[in-house]
């Protein structure tokens, strides 16, 4: 990048952060009344909310029904002010078809799809503000929905992006840093399980171990808030369902 | 005229006594419940590695050797034996689709209504042909559940004169998990309406029929217009019922009563307003720990 | 969900109650819901707003870019419309569910606020017949639980109210070309001036009355409803007949007058907060989603 410095030489980034830090993330569970489960995630800058449908009944051709296990139906858009440049179209574009199967592929490994044979669960997120990180932000606020929703999920999915400048790897990219080779990876954090990998750009191989390692140390720091939000959140919503 | 137009303001939680926040029943996906191997494994949970894990967020419920998570906000799993309020979503042939609020829509099966005509009337082929004019889409109903099939669907009956077709009333739709289990969920309440607290999390108010109606086997609906009085009574109750559900408290007769009362200083339309829901929710609460000690 | 599903005996019900000035949640027929506002909920927009109406929940963001004015008029600028029906608010709406809704509701919005009477048209003008200001205003729907005109109104008028639009200053050089150079400093803006945008009202013939503010089980039960944007002047600037079913003449003029009453009533407390907002200042933290 010419004329961009992402890392200084004190080894801090654009935005102050140090190569290892993660954004400041702010969420809550239970958004909105009408749907199963819903979440607003916030990460930095970039500003997601989730909602999940189901599990229910089959909609539209029944062709799609699994019969041993509930289908898996996400639909990722973007506002059409969430970007620095307006967007022309919230959804249907190649990338957001693209985004929409990774989101469905991550959820299929984590969700106990077996336990609802020919159901549907759809989660939708909607990016509302976008400043990089945008599928790694809809599977963190995925996961709180589909937690809010009481789906049944072998662990929490965690999302995060990692770069990799001047031999460092960068944590939890924002959108000036985006331009760099970067790898996104969802954990499943307690087992060490990686629900989806994807890799952009040119990397040396030999690096790859190095920001494979950095992915999951980020992942798991996206996970202890999440857990911190879900606990937060249980404590709030329970107690007062307990009466004599 | 009245348009009430605010801020938001960050919700606050109600709580009574500050014993009950930090509970340790209280699990989250992954979250290890026991490695001995000496329990049951209940809904809610998953084995891992010889360890009993949670699969969902919410409290632990021990039964004997069985340990189930029941998370806070879920569709309705329905058990044998379950009251539910349902609406029709589909006729075909020989039984109608019913939306529950489970994962799949619940069936009711043209032989287990009761058919004008009592008890031991029997099915002629007639009557597959006139189901829609005993029950047809967007109609609602009381039924128990019968039976659960292997898919997780429920089969619904009406086989009692409690249950049956639904005429004049308010469907209120909250979460089953706030709906408390009780011997009976129909309730006359005093206050001059009555309700049937589905387990399935939807609530059907109703004005408290006269004299026993003239059963027409439950498929006849009265269309007299309801008095203003009752339906004061009936608008109160449901926006009490959506009070509690905001604020999470368990729905029972007793603590629906409690919130009617507490609600009675206000308009009715006011009750929704967050502080007077957050007001008329403390006195509940109060109450109904005055009761328990 | 952007229809509910009613049988005959809740309809009777709804309808017998409605005539009676008592609706099911205790409201009178000229009642609306509690609602709640807040702007500049969305950073990276010029200006924005979330209102929430019931649970109908609407988020406006208005981007303000450079652009040609329109041959007929250039010494005026415009605004362009879009509604996003999204799959958050209900499942029907995903793929290309919402379009319809969407593009009805948008090209309402076209006549009801892209006209000079509505905003000030000409002070978005930089350079007639060259530049202008285009205001891309972008609704949200984030969920769906009847009265979507109003709320939608409401939220456009409060993120108009909130939009800043950087000052630009015209240079000309030597060889006669125009420079434009947008202001570096946040503080340095123009403000649109809201007080004659008009807010919809919605009238939903229910039996023999109408009520305004319906939820969608009574908009199930109506037949059709008239749609009225009325300023705070009371004029009415728009008038619309939506719905499949018929309405006599009587009714839609008794209709208008009770629109004209309930819509001039909507503009005073929602100045009222919206100045209260602004005089909070940047010290207290926005709610938003996270309320």
């Amino acid at each position: 990048m010419a004329g961009l410095e992402l890392l200084s030489d004190q080894g801090y980034r654009l935005d102050g952060r140090k190569a290892t830090e993660l954004r400041k993330v702010q969420a809550r569970m239970g958004v909105f009344a009408q749907a199963d489960g819903s979440a607003y995630l916030e990460q930095g800058n970039t500003r997601a909310l989730a909602v999940v449908y189901g599990p229910h009944e089959m909609r539209g051709s029944r062709s799609r029904t699994l019969h041993d296990r509930a289908a898996i139906n996400c639909q990722y858009s973007m506002a059409t002010f969430s970007t620095a440049e307006r967007k022309r179209r919230p959804h249907g574009d190649r990338k957001s078809t693209e985004m929409s199967l990774h989101l469905k592929q991550t959820f299929e490994a984590a969700i106990m799809t077996q336990l609802y044979p020919r159901s549907q669960i759809d989660i939708y997120v909607k990016i509302l503000q976008s400043d990089g990180g945008n599928y790694s932000v809809c599977v963190n606020a995925a996961t709180l929905a589909v937690i809010d929703a009481g789906i049944p999920m072998r662990d929490y999915v965690c999302a995060c992006s990692v770069g990799f400048v001047d031999e460092t790897p960068l944590a939890d990219l924002c959108y000036a840093e985006e331009s760099v080779s970067s790898l996104s990876v969802a954990l499943l954090p307690r087992g060490g399980q990686i629900a989806l990998l994807q890799m952009d750009a040119r990397l040396h191989q030999d690096h790859l171990e190095a920001l494979m390692e950095a992915a999951m140390t980020a992942c798991k720091g996206v996970s202890k808030v999440l857990d911190e939000v879900v606990r937060q959140h249980l404590q709030e919503a329970a107690v007062l369902n307990v009466c004599p | 005229m009245a348009a009430d137009m605010r801020l938001p303001r960050v919700r606050k939680t109600l709580s009574v006594s500050e014993s009950a926040s930090h509970r340790r029943d209280l699990v989250v996906p992954g979250d290890i419940i026991t490695s001995d191997t000496g329990f049951m494994r209940g809904h809610g949970t998953y084995v891992d590695d010889d360890k009993l894990t949670a699969s969902v967020a919410g409290e632990v419920q021990r039964v004997d050797k069985l340990i189930c998570v029941r998370p806070l906000k879920t569709r309705f799993n329905g058990e044998v034996g379950d009251v539910v309020v349902g609406r029709i979503t589909e006729v075909q042939q020989k039984r109608w689709k019913v939306e529950t609020n489970s994962r799949l829509d619940s069936v009711l099966l043209l032989s287990s209504v009761n058919l004008p005509g009592g008890e031991l009337r029997r099915r002629s082929a007639e009557d597959e042909l006139t189901m829609r004019e005993y029950l047809q889409e967007g109609d609602l109903i009381s039924a128990e559940v019968q039976s659960v099939f292997s898919d997780g669907a429920l089969s619904l009956h009406t086989r009692s004169l409690k249950y049956g077709k639904l005429g004049q009333g308010v469907l209120v739709q909250l979460s089953p998990s706030l709906v408390k289990r009780q011997k009976t969920h129909f309730h006359n309440l005093p206050c001059g309406a009555s309700v049937i607290l589905g387990n399935n999390g939807f609530v059907w108010l109703y004005p408290t029929p006269g004299q026993q109606e003239e059963e027409a086997g439950g498929f006849y609906t009265s269309l007299e217009p309801v008095s203003l009085a009752d339906r004061e009574v009936i608008s109160r109750l449901r926006n009490c019922l959506l009070a509690l559900a905001a604020h999470k408290v368990l729905l029972f007769d007793t603590s629906l009563l409690y919130c009617y009362e507490s609600s009675l200083q206000h308009q009715v339309k006011d009750i929704l307003k967050p502080e007077v829901m957050e007001e008329i929710v403390m006195l509940t609460q109060q109450k109904l720990l005055e009761q328990e000690g | 969900m952007a229809t509910a599903q009613v049988s005959e005996a809740e309809k009777v019900y709804i309808l017998h109650g409605i005539r009676e000035d008592l609706r099911v949640d205790g409201r009178g027929c000229e009642d609306y819901r509690h609602m709640e506002i807040e702007t500049d909920v969305v950073s990276n927009t010029d200006g924005s707003a979330k209102v929430t109406l019931g649970h109908t929940a609407v988020l406006v963001g208005i981007k303000a870019e450079i652009g040609k004015p329109r041959p007929m008029i250039p010494n005026e600028g415009y605004l362009e419309f879009f509604v996003d029906c999204s799959a958050n608010a209900t499942p029907e709406f995903e793929g290309r569910g919402g379009e319809e809704l969407g593009t009805e509701i948008s090209n309402t919005l076209y006549k009801v606020f892209n006209n000079k009477h509505s905003v000030d048209l000409q002070s978005l003008c930089i350079s007639p017949g060259e530049h202008c200001w285009v205001l891309y205003v972008d609704v949200l729907l984030l969920q769906c639980d009847g009265n979507l005109y109003d709320a939608t109104s409401v939220a456009i008028k409060a993120a108009l109210f909130s939009t800043k639009i950087p000052r630009v200053h015209i240079s000309t050089d030597d060889e006669g070309g125009k420079e434009i150079e947008l202001s570096d400093d946040p503080y340095d803006c123009m403000r649109i001036q809201v007080e004659n945008v008009p807010c919809i009202v919605t009238l939903c013939k229910v039996g023999h009355r109408h009520v305004v503010d319906a939820t969608l089980q009574e908009k199930a039960c109506s037949v059709a409803s008239l749609i009225i944007s009325v300023t705070h002047k009371g004029t009415v600037t728009c008038t619309r007949k939506v719905g499949g079913g018929s309405l006599d003449p009587e009714s839609v003029f008794e209709m208008t007058e009770a629109g004209k009453r309930v819509g001039k009533a909507l503009h005073a407390p929602l100045m009222k907060l919206l100045q209260h907002e602004e005089s909070l200042g940047r010290k207290t933290p926005k709610v938003g989603f996270l309320g």
